[in-house]
């Protein structure tokens, strides 16, 4: 099983759904899968900013909470705080392509 | 082959109603399941990319009457002559090297429901490829108004490509005091605010090339601007006064493309220069096949973009037609169906692996509209699976509730949008078909 199954929120939410066993799939991956479209497939870009390999939970809820500056802002608010949290321990553990583009 | 119409087909699914659909799940069987996609746009490219991606072994076979596909998305810069056709043009050669995806050029014209099976003429013949899962995208089909229609005279450039190439002609040839005429389709139709956009950036483009006195006249069919009202009500109105003459309620009655001439509810245009009437939409025609609701579309089931009586067919992108909150429709955009398409892809996979769908998802769609030749607007909306509502707010059922949507803010409308719109479609681009 995925170490980061074992975060409060992961726990949580599958408590939550009662969830089918997930051999098929990794918690998170689906729902960041969604985040592909603007900074590549995994995260590792080619788009904006490479978001595979670091945990951007803060970053997410912060561009969630505050006045809207830019297209992130929004798009954060799509999200529940476990969704977020989901995302994010998804996304640090997937390798970028450490070309140093953050 | 005939295609099956809708009354055969529902005769059909009559017949065999008794039986429960299981597709074959892994383990069933000593080969790989199969998936079939048709239509290599951004849902069917998305789609056939993960499940190859997630599924394991799984082979995964992609049609498509066209040996790549032209993406919509930039296109209205092709229109105007700032970027190339080639930088658009999306081959299918990466879903083959990196992702082991089979692509089959043909076109599909019939679905064998009962039998799993999916007919394809191709130019060696007709072509029967069995499939476990059967995902179709085919994306719009047009339903024009009466009258004298030729989209080879008055393109659309709704479909991208030799359409694209004939309007960027046609405006390039107007001159100073000349009419160049748009429609926008009623909804639900692809890409809320494509219309705007193109009438935005052909304005800019007449201004730019000193055409004095030369119009645009945008005949929307529906009550007002359906998408970045703010953005594009200051566009029309202050970046593009004058050039850009707005008439909502302009219900399309007649067209005749020999004359590129319209009659409309609120207004009749004769002999414009260019008549760039964009018809209104249903689902692609392979889908039509499938039950349909009153707008043409297929309903499907938002975990796995089922259809109701055949759990191993899916439709996904334009065609479909998701269960959302009374006036907060999920729209047809590319970014959608490449949304979509990976909700489908992993309820596949869950299908394959006898599991069953997940319902913590979201979907979202984010988009990038030119201005001007150096300013962009943005629209950005997200839906989250769970109860949707109807007009008065009481619950209706489960579907994709919109829980975000906005626009960029005057101040937003920069250079730097027009930049990150670069960005995006790269992002979107590489996601989809590397």
């Amino acid at each position: 099983m995925h170490p980061l199954t074992y975060s409060h929120a992961a726990l949580a939410m599958a408590a939550l759904l009662a969830a089918a066993p997930t051999s098929a799939a990794e918690p998170g991956r689906l729902l960041a899968s969604q985040c592909a479209h603007c900074h590549g497939t995994n995260g590792a870009g080619p788009g904006f900013e490479e978001i595979a390999g670091k945990d951007l939970f803060n970053d997410l809820i912060e561009m969630k909470y505050r006045p809207v500056e830019g297209i992130m802002e929004r798009q954060a608010r799509g999200y529940t705080d476990a969704q977020l949290r989901l995302i994010a321990d998804y996304l640090s553990t997937v390798p970028g392509n450490a070309d140093g583009d953050d | 082959m005939n295609t099956l119409n809708r009354r055969q087909f529902l005769k059909l699914a009559g017949a065999i109603s008794a039986l429960t659909v299981t597709p074959r799940a892994i383990g069933q069987s000593t080969t790989a399941p199969r998936v079939v996609v048709v239509g290599g746009g951004f849902g069917g490219a998305t789609l056939a990319k993960y499940v190859r991606m997630w599924g394991g072994n799984v082979q995964v076979t992609l049609v498509d009457t066209n040996a790549s596909h032209i993406s919509c998305i930039l296109s209205n810069l092709v229109v105007t002559g700032a970027i190339s056709m080639t930088r658009i043009t999306l081959g299918f050669d990466s879903l083959k090297t990196n992702h082991g995806v089979n692509v089959l050029q043909g076109r599909a014209v019939a679905i064998d429901a009962a039998g799993n099976r999916l007919t394809v003429s191709t130019s060696a013949g007709n072509k029967v490829l069995p499939y476990d899962h059967l995902v179709l995208s085919p994306g719009i089909d047009f339903v024009p108004a009466a009258g004298n229609w030729n989209p080879n005279l008055t393109p659309h450039a709704w479909q991208a490509g030799a359409q694209t190439t004939l309007l960027k002609n046609q405006l390039a040839a107007m001159r100073s005091n000349e009419t160049f005429v748009m429609t926008v389709p009623k909804a639900p139709y692809r890409c809320p605010p494509g219309p705007y956009e193109r009438a935005c950036v052909v304005a800019d483009y007449l201004k730019r090339k000193g055409r004095t006195g030369a119009k645009v006249i945008v005949l929307d069919a529906n009550a007002g601007i359906t998408a970045e009202p703010e953005a594009f009500g200051h566009a029309f109105n202050v970046t593009h006064a004058g050039v850009i003459e707005y008439y909502p309620n302009a219900t399309v009655q007649s067209v005749d493309s020999s004359t590129r001439s319209i009659v409309t509810s609120v207004k009749t245009v004769n002999k414009a220069k260019v008549l760039n009437y964009i018809p209104n939409q249903r689902a692609g025609a392979i889908a039509r096949v499938l039950p349909l609701n009153s707008t043409g579309f297929v309903p499907v089931d938002p975990l796995t973009y089922s259809i109701a009586a055949y759990p191993n067919i899916h439709v996904i992108g334009d065609a479909c037609a998701v269960p959302a909150s009374d006036g907060k429709p999920v729209p047809k955009s590319g970014h959608i169906a490449n949304s979509e398409a990976k909700i489908c892809a992993d309820a596949i996979v869950r299908a394959l692996a006898g599991e069953e769908p997940d319902q913590n998802i979201a979907t979202s769609s984010a988009c990038y509209s030119p201005i001007t030749d150096k300013t962009a607007s943005w629209l950005s909306t997200n839906f989250i699976y769970g109860d949707i509502y109807d007009a008065n707010g009481n619950v209706k059922g489960k579907g994709m509730h919109r829980v975000d949507i906005g626009e960029a803010a005057p101040n937003m409308i920069d250079g730097d949008s027009y930049e990150d719109m670069f960005d995006w479609a790269e992002s979107m681009f590489a996601d989809s078909y590397v």
